[in-house]
């Protein structure tokens, strides 16, 4: 078990290399530089081209792509992701604020849609073929079609424009306080969790239904287990592990997720600054935020696997084998 | 019912009499309520939002500073030597006069106003215009106008600055108001300016470097108000989440709004929807290089004429928030402007074409162009469509805003060439506007230079900044306005005016042209 889980490990080291090269190789293809975004109409206006071309030295753009890589990733790897092109700040002082707000309301979804999206999957699958599986089916299907900007802007029209409850746009700084910001945090957290409670809900339905077609609940009904226990102790458990993967890469991709909620309410998290930092084109943020969000997915992957192995007795037996 | 009799010229008369006695009379009896209410109010706090951001908005540290921070309005918190009003007149702020002391236009000296204090109690002096200027015209650190145009500034008196241009500038009011150009509290060139201390009506209170700024009153302000508490400033990424926050009273202004939304504001109850006398030009540059069709002139001379301009006000513009374009940066707010002899002549864009040996009609190259304005895309497809009556096919493409000028432009060894594309244009004075078909070096003629009219053109524009009366300046500017329009070097699509929004509760607010050149000095909510 230990060889697989370190087969594993080096396995996740080798994609998060392949992912820091294409996130590279995809930011260098892009059009243009920070230079040419940073310097306005009226710069250029007066400007020569050897001007432009002076400053593009000083800011160390002319500088090869392999050698401007392997230097950001020799930092990267020890947590070091450099400094901004044009003004020199270090990158993580501009992504330690957004993240930890992308991270808050990250956990409060996760903390909301997990056991939400469990009870209804819970009941759609305990009363499978039933009216209530029919109602929580149709609904789900509904709520996972809807993207999440309409859904945004639905809620922004209902309880910020017709019923002010709710600001429609969040204005609080980079730096709020985590109090102010889950203050206001209640309409893009709903607008999230509404598509994830009908993801995850319909993957927990169908681990339930194959959990309770599973022999040792057949043998626990015979042996006269009460029907109440059987659900409890042995059902729900048991139907986690399927999905424990799905869960996990939706806890990593919960970030990513966030992009668009953010852009919708103004929320000050990762995913602005992603986008302002693919606009200015600011390279090592976008590369530092990739980074970030792919390390988030592998070792949240990781976890899962670990803990299906730990849990799960058949997968446990079945690497012991290998 | 009394049969209705025509009124004679004497009952109007003795009507007209009767109506105007009556008006002054209620004048007398009743005070003028309006007027009474317009009186400006002091206190509270007014959020205004913007969509487009400084490029140059950096971090905390430096946020305060007037290159860098989140919005090019640095007239809240910093005073220039001059402004330039809603007409583009420079007028005074902290400079009382300006006068060129040499007739050739080189140099120039300031009378600095007194009792003019900064935030930090201090009183501004001319060692503080000096300070600034040295840091505006560093060539590392500085800003583009000052380090192109100003050689030398130096003291000359107890309240006198003097300043030696690199070449003529006629025009130095206009020039000492550009944005960045600001008084600081003196200071060395690695410091000045990040404290944000400025003379300005308000004083920086918080700020997030990206995302918001929040100002507070400065009760020691030399000049009218300012009358709010405090101000804010937002910036929003879309049009529609800066709608979303004006409908749900986030925001009591939208600055720079689109002007396909102006029906959906008008439509909202106590809202103004203000527009400015001018903003914004869109040109496009046609590459003049071996192959180009724009090397001959007639085809650029076609093209202009046979855009349908009012169609594009009418329907991307309702008629109202734009202007025809003169084919040179000039606005048509500038004294100086010289509108086009004729605006649209489709027959006569035939037989220019048809003259440069295209009798069946012409397929142009792409024109590319990018966001720079939400309306954009409606432009561009609105005169794609309009140009192929003359028989011109024009096939027009999108690009991404990031990285787009320089793409569009050649490279540094000449491999590849510029492109036929869109170029946006900010409103300026005549110097600013003119300057920019002068410069051989500058792509935006499309390299019309080395040329004999490009030669008269540049001599005339080095006759014009040297000149001193402005009357016999502008014959200048137009003969220089004559040849470029004969001429067509570059061709400009449309200008478009600056269109804000606000409560009908606030006042003192004028849209202005140079969206960077408003005060919010005498702004007030009742």
């Amino acid at each position: 078990m230990l060889r697989a889980m370190i087969r594993r490990t080096l396995l996740s080291v080798l994609i998060l290399f392949l992912v820091a090269i294409f996130v590279f190789l995809a930011t260098e293809v892009l059009p243009g530089d920070a230079l040419d975004v940073y310097l306005s109409e009226d710069d250029v206006a007066v400007m020569t081209e050897e001007d432009i071309e002076e400053m593009r030295h000083d800011l160390g753009l002319d500088i090869p792509a392999p050698i401007r890589f392997f230097t950001w990733l020799s930092g990267a790897v020890v947590g070091d992701f450099g400094v901004t092109i044009v003004d020199q700040i270090p990158i993580g002082n501009i992504i330690f604020h957004p993240l930890l707000n992308s991270l808050q309301l990250g956990a409060i979804i996760t903390l909301i849609t997990m056991p939400v999206a469990f009870a209804i999957g819970a009941t759609a699958g305990y009363w499978r073929g039933q009216r209530t599986d029919a109602v929580v089916s149709t609904t789900t299907i509904i709520g996972y079609s809807i993207p999440d900007f309409v859904i945004g802007t639905v809620l922004i029209i209902i309880f910020a424009v017709w019923i002010p409850l709710f600001p429609a746009v969040i204005t609080a700084y980079n730096k709020a306080h985590p109090m102010e910001l889950l203050a206001v945090s209640l309409l893009p957290a709903i607008t999230v969790i509404i598509g994830h409670v009908a993801h995850l809900s319909r993957l927990l339905r169908a681990g339930f239904i194959e959990t309770m077609n599973s022999d040792f609940v057949e043998r626990a009904r015979l042996s006269g287990v009460p029907e109440r226990r059987i659900v409890w102790r042995h059902v729900l458990p048991a139907s986690v592990i399927p999905t424990l993967n799905a869960m996990a890469l939706y806890m990593a991709g919960v970030l990513s997720g966030l992009i668009v909620v953010e852009k919708v309410f103004g929320y000050p998290g990762l995913g602005i600054e992603l986008i302002e930092a693919v606009d200015t084109r600011e390279v090592h943020v976008v590369q530092a935020i990739a980074f970030l969000g792919a390390v988030l997915v592998v070792v949240m992957n990781l976890l899962a696997d670990f803990a299906i192995i730990a849990l799960d007795p058949r997968v446990r037996s079945h690497v012991s084998e290998r | 019912m009394g049969k209705y009799k025509n009124p004679s010229r004497r009952d109007v008369l003795i009507g007209a009499g009767a109506t105007a006695a009556a008006y002054s009379m209620g004048d007398l009896i009743l005070p003028n309520t309006s007027l009474a209410a317009m009186k400006p109010k002091k206190g509270g706090k007014l959020t205004y939002a913007i969509l487009t951001r400084n490029s140059k908005h950096k971090s905390l540290k430096t946020a305060k500073h007037p290159y860098q921070g989140i919005h090019i309005r640095t007239k809240n918190v910093y005073n220039a030597l001059t402004w330039v009003d809603h007409d583009i007149q420079a007028q005074p702020e902290v400079a009382t006069k300006w006068e060129a002391v040499k007739d050739d236009q080189t140099i120039w000296e300031v009378d600095i106003r007194e009792g003019i204090k900064f935030h930090d109690g201090r009183d501004l002096t001319v060692d503080d215009v000096v300070s600034s200027y040295n840091f505006h015209r560093d060539k590392k650190k500085g800003t583009s106008f000052a380090k192109k145009m100003l050689a030398k500034v130096e003291k000359a008196g107890p309240n006198k600055a003097r300043f030696f241009m690199k070449t003529p500038n006629a025009e130095f009011g206009w020039w000492a108001a550009e944005y960045r150009q600001v008084i600081m509290p003196a200071a060395d060139i690695d410091k000045i300016g990040l404290d944000g201390i400025g003379s300005g009506p308000f004083k920086f209170a918080n700020i997030d470097p990206k995302r918001s700024v929040v100002y507070e009153a400065n009760q020691d302000y030399w000049g009218e108000g300012p009358y709010l508490d405090n101000l804010e400033v937002v910036y929003q990424q879309s049009m529609g989440s800066a709608m979303n926050g004006f409908r749900a009273k986030q925001f009591d202004m939208i600055l720079g709004i689109d002007p396909a939304m102006v029906p959906q504001f008008e439509k909202l109850e106590n809202t103004t929807v203000d527009i400015a006398k001018a903003g914004s030009q869109m040109l496009a540059v046609m590459p003049k290089y071996e192959g180009s069709p724009f090397m001959d002139k007639r085809v650029r001379q076609a093209l202009t004429l046979a855009v349908d301009r009012q169609k594009i006000i009418d329907i991307v513009y309702g008629g109202s928030s734009a202007w025809l374009t003169n084919d040179t940066h000039m606005a048509d707010f500038n004294e100086d402007f010289l509108p086009r002899g004729v605006v649209r002549d489709v027959a006569k864009a035939k037989k220019l074409l048809a003259e440069a040996g295209h009798p069946n009609g012409i397929t142009l190259p792409t024109l590319y162009y990018s966001s720079y304005y939400p309306e954009i895309d409606r432009v561009f497809q609105v005169m794609a469509e309009s140009v192929k009556e003359a028989g011109i096919t024009m096939p027009i493409e999108l690009k991404q805003k990031s990285g787009y000028r320089k793409w569009r432009v050649e490279d540094k060894k000449k491999t590849r060439k510029h492109r036929f594309a869109m170029g946006p244009v900010g409103p300026r004075n005549p110097a600013a506007n003119l300057f920019r078909m002068a410069r051989p070096t500058y792509n935006e003629s499309g390299y019309w230079h080395p040329n004999p009219k490009g030669d008269e053109f540049i001599a005339l524009y080095k006759k014009a900044m040297a000149t001193g009366d402005q009357k016999e300046r502008r014959a200048v500017y137009h003969e220089m306005q004559r040849i470029l329009q004969e001429e067509v070097p570059t061709f400009f699509i449309i200008g478009r005016r600056s269109i804000d929004v606000f409560r009908s509760n606030v006042h003192g607010w004028k849209a202005h042209s140079q969206s960077w050149s408003g005060k919010f000095d005498t702004v007030w909510k009742s």
